[in-house]
């Protein structure tokens, strides 16, 4: 693998995802696989340290490497933790040789003057690094010739890509798509491109070093798009047409893009007035017949607790989306976590069915969504998919996505009776697998659909007779668990790597990439291992996860959660304690996981 | 298809449930009397096809309501009825979707449902029976209980001040704020009817007394809780209209009024809250129809949907979209 890593730092309100973003999808548009990641995004607008991160390869990748090539310094927070609270500043992963880019004006504007980027605060550390400096006025630039301070980041991008050897024509094209042709944007953007390329060149720039090996792909079909993208995607494609949602971050972007899109293909779209809400305004949709989802995240996901024990109850097919993040409580809203899992697999009040599904990239998740949304129908219960910020907030090259692969079940559902009124449609009629097909509201002749939140009949009245109670919960909750172990639709886990490896790895979300990288480091070093990224949380893939502790010597599991969650239910549903055989690598800063946190763990 | 002909009309036995849950003389009885009244008017003389009825409840006495029905229900948690009938409603424009609320489930643990539905102004309607009580709980004060009402969880008599959902309704928007009285079935249901029949959101708040658990001092025995309503609290609008309108209303307003009370008129909302302030200074609450205003879009209309664009019943098929989708797979690239 050959791979190329940027970071570009600045202050929100800095426009370096706007940077980061547009070189991503260049070297995309070049034939590369490109990654591009929150580096260091705070919950905050403007001011606060901002950092994003690119990566480049010839071959797909799935997360970020442990050190830049390049840091394009926008801003003196790239080099120093200068509220002094501890923060690890992205130059601190440059690598030995790699190349500094920054801006050698003053800072200009609010709200980020007085950060003047000045390397000489840094000399020692650059020195050490044998970092390789090119300073360019690029603030000066875009204040005195383009009269707009943002265009900081387009000149930037005109110097790298004269260093990296990148076609003026693929900016350009990008710069269509993004501004429309011929708008005075465009032109801004253009103009202010052309200048770092023509200052890079007067001054002899170049690294040919850092050149990535790249050929344009024909009728390059590849999607570049964000997991949370791809969720929401994947949910239309899957019939998804009823939508609510409260934004949150790491889950607005499925909001937002199902805001965008959802009403073209009939579907609609209601922005709640909380999370509580949203999940209610689910089953709604649901019950009346639509396949319906939301998205959320912690804190979210709490409130919505409530709505999903009334969903398993009611044996309501509704798909929840949990993005995680770092908590409790608030906690770091736009920073990674995996701390959730247990709320997920455990939470809402009272036994009953439910699918826990756990996307590895987003192509995976596309596809996933599919199944979601049938197996939701087919078991009238609750499926979540959860994943975190990484994965959610990410933007990742996939292959071309096909929806044709999709085919929409929807499980039992009772045709509406020839002959008008019937009265005698019982929602919850006991049958053989305990499945009711269902109807819905306004079916010609059927009047009697009665879903009930408290126990009830199978017609749906109240009842809290012992001998119904039994048979309604053996329906709700045993036999359906039962039948849904069985569903060859449930994702299985995918394992990488030697079957006799001695070293296993288990995780899920987005540890993917970063694992997939240490698992092929150690074998580059001699060292056998190997990685069972689960693809099913809930019913636990038990068996099989057992059978590969079993062949390994030694298991890690992998997760973004000081109490090693995914790890308590591994033993709880798999192996038992094993406490010398299994053990964790943990990450709970809020930092992405990497090849090397992975490997120096162990 | 018509299924109920003016030879086999729908009857109110048709769609009467198996539920017995309410204590004999609770209001309860006559809201769910006059509901079905209206039903069969929906079914036989307006034309509506029962299964596009969708009845919701949540928790409490007055959400045993479709217990007592035999309809397309949905009996939810706490509070929670008014945003999933929002779902429903909004997933199927075609439905008729009526919710029955508590004064406890709607204007406590639902309030944000509740004040954001008005505003959204989604088309449903919210009846709330309301009884000043947590009858299901054994009668703790509820959040409309008069200050001074001697509960279980206000032995002192209540202190806080109670709720006024008809002036929180206008406040947010509703398209119709009303109120009836359970003892008067075929006003009560003049009122549904026509509740259900606006446009938008509809708040019928409806007086059931509870007969078990609202006590008031010199009222006791059976039926006398409907005495203290009649003779002490309620006042109907068209009565405030004409004897209050001294005390709320200028000389030169005045010269302006119309004899009647008209709740279609651009000003009933400002009228309306003035009347029931001053009703409020004699411990009374305003009865009657309050408020109709349809000029508000309702929430299906401002995201798209609508009985011929009903999310429902949308083609989901790949093969019916695939065109789309590949547009939108094209456009993230």
């Amino acid at each position: 693998m050959r791979s190329i890593q940027v970071c570009g730092a600045g202050r929100a309100g800095d426009g370096t995802n706007t940077n980061i973003s547009m070189l991503g999808q260049v070297l995309k548009d070049l034939g590369a696989w490109a990654f591009v990641w929150r580096e260091e995004v705070y919950s905050n607008i403007q001011t606060r340290d901002t950092a994003f991160g690119l990566r480049a390869a010839d071959v797909p990748v799935y997360g970020p490497d442990d050190e830049f090539d390049i840091l394009e310094a926008f801003d003196q927070g790239a080099f120093v933790d200068w509220t002094g609270e501890g923060r690890v500043p992205p130059l601190a992963r440059l690598r030995k040789g790699g190349i500094v880019l920054y801006d050698s004006s003053p800072r200009l504007e609010y709200p980020n003057a007085g950060h003047e980027v000045r390397p000489e605060q840094v000399e020692a550390e650059l020195k050490a690094r044998e970092a390789r400096l090119f300073g360019l006025p690029m603030g000066r630039m875009a204040k005195e010739q383009f009269g707009n301070y943002i265009v900081r980041g387009t000149i930037a991008l005109g110097v790298l890509a004269h260093m990296l050897g990148l076609p003026e024509e693929a900016f350009a094209r990008r710069f269509v798509r993004i501004f429309g042709e011929g708008s005075d944007l465009f032109r801004l953007n253009l103009e202010a491109f052309r200048a770092g390329l023509e200052y890079a060149r007067a001054e002899g720039w170049e690294l040919p070093d850092l050149r990535l090996p790249l050929t344009p792909r024909e009728d390059d079909e590849r999607q570049l798009l964000l997991g949370n993208e791809a969720v929401a995607l994947g949910s239309i494609v899957a019939g998804c047409r009823f939508y609510a949602g409260y934004p949150i971050t790491p889950a607005s972007e499925v909001l937002e893009y199902m805001a965008e899109k959802l009403p073209s293909v009939g579907g609609v779209v209601v922005q709640a007035d909380s999370e509580m809400a949203a999940a209610h305004h689910v089953i709604g949709g649901s019950v009346a017949g639509a396949r319906a989802m939301t998205a959320t995240s912690g804190p979210g996901f709490s409130l919505m607790q409530e709505a999903i024990s009334a969903a398993g109850m009611t044996e309501t097919p509704v798909v929840i989306v949990v993005s995680q993040r770092g908590g409790p409580a608030t906690g770091l809203p736009t920073k990674v976590g995996q701390e959730d899992l247990n709320e997920t697999v455990f939470g809402g009040h009272g036994d009953f069915a439910r699918i826990v599904l756990a996307p590895t990239e987003p192509e995976d998740a596309f596809y996933m969504m599919e199944k979601a949304f049938n197996l939701a129908d087919r078991y009238q219960c609750p499926v979540f998919v959860i994943y975190d910020q990484m994965f959610a907030q990410s933007t990742y090259t996939t292959p071309p996505l096909n929806p044709s692969r999709f085919t929409i079940d929807r499980g039992k559902v009772v045709a509406a009776p020839a002959n008008g009124h019937n009265g005698r449609y019982r929602r919850y009629a006991l049958t053989e697998d305990g499945i009711s097909p269902r109807a819905f509201p306004g079916m010609p002749g059927i009047h009697t659909i009665y879903v009930n939140t408290n126990e009830h009949t199978e017609e749906g009245y109240i009842t809290e007779e012992m001998v119904v109670r039994k048979a309604m919960v053996e329906k709700r909750v045993v036999k359906r668990m039962q039948l849904i172990v069985r569903d060859r639709d449930l994702p299985s886990p995918v394992v990488h790597g030697p079957a006799d490896a001695p070293i296993g790895f288990i995780g899920y979300g987005s540890v993917y990439g970063p694992v997939l990288e240490a698992v092929q480091r150690l074998a580059e070093k001699g060292q056998k291992a190997k990685f069972m990224a689960l693809r099913t949380i809930w019913p636990f893939p038990g068996r099989e996860v057992r059978r590969f502790v079993d062949s390994c010597r030694v298991v890690y599991v992998v997760e973004y959660s000081a109490t090693a969650q995914l790890k308590g239910l591994v033993q709880r549903e798999a192996t038992g304690p094993m406490p010398r055989k299994l053990r964790s690598v943990l990450r709970y800063d809020g930092r992405p996981m990497t090849p090397g946190y992975v490997l120096q763990s162990l | 298809m018509a299924v109920y002909t003016p030879e086999k009309p729908l009857t109110a036995a048709e769609i009467t449930g198996p539920g017995a849950w309410w204590c004999s003389g609770c209001g309860d009885f006559g809201v769910t009397a006059a509901f079905k009244d209206v039903l069969v008017t929906l079914v036989n003389e307006l034309g509506v096809p029962l299964e596009r009825v969708f009845v919701m409840s949540g928790i409490g006495c007055s959400s045993k309501e479709p217990e007592m029905l035999r309809l397309n229900a949905y009996h939810g948690q706490h509070g929670r009825s008014i945003p999933v009938a929002m779902g429903v409603a909004l997933a199927n424009p075609n439905l008729v979707v009526v919710d029955f609320g508590g004064d406890g489930d709607s204007y406590a643990i639902g309030m944000e449902h509740f004040v954001h539905a008005c505003i959204k102004n989604v088309n449903m309607t919210l009846i709330v029976m309301n009884n000043q009580v947590y009858g299901l709980t054994r009668g703790q004060a509820s959040p409309t209980g008069h200050l001074g009402l001697k509960t279980s969880s206000t032995p002192e008599g209540k202190k806080v001040r109670p709720v006024n959902p008809l002036k929180l309704a206008i406040a947010a928007g509703a398209a119709f704020v009303g109120r009836g009285v359970s003892w008067k079935k075929k006003e009560l249901a003049e009122l549904m009817l026509r509740a259900i029949q606006t446009k938008g959101f509809s708040l019928l708040d409806v007086f059931s007394p509870c007969v078990t658990y609202h006590r008031e001092p010199g009222y006791r025995g059976s039926g006398a809780i409907v005495d203290w309503y009649r003779l002490n609290y309620v006042l109907d609008i068209q009565e405030a209209w004409r004897e209050m309108r001294d005390q709320v209303f200028s000389e030169e307003e005045r010269a302006h009024l119309p004899s009647d009370y008209d709740p279609t008129s651009p000003d009933a909302a400002l009228y309306a809250l003035r009347l029931i302030e001053e009703a409020a200074k004699m411990g009374r609450e305003v009865t009657g129809l309050l408020l109709v205003n349809e000029s508000a879009p309702t929430l299906e209309e401002a995201l798209g949907v609508s009985p011929e664009r009903a999310p429902a019943l949308a083609d989901i098929s790949v093969e019916g979209n695939l065109e789309r989708y590949r547009k939108l797979l094209a456009e993230l690239r």
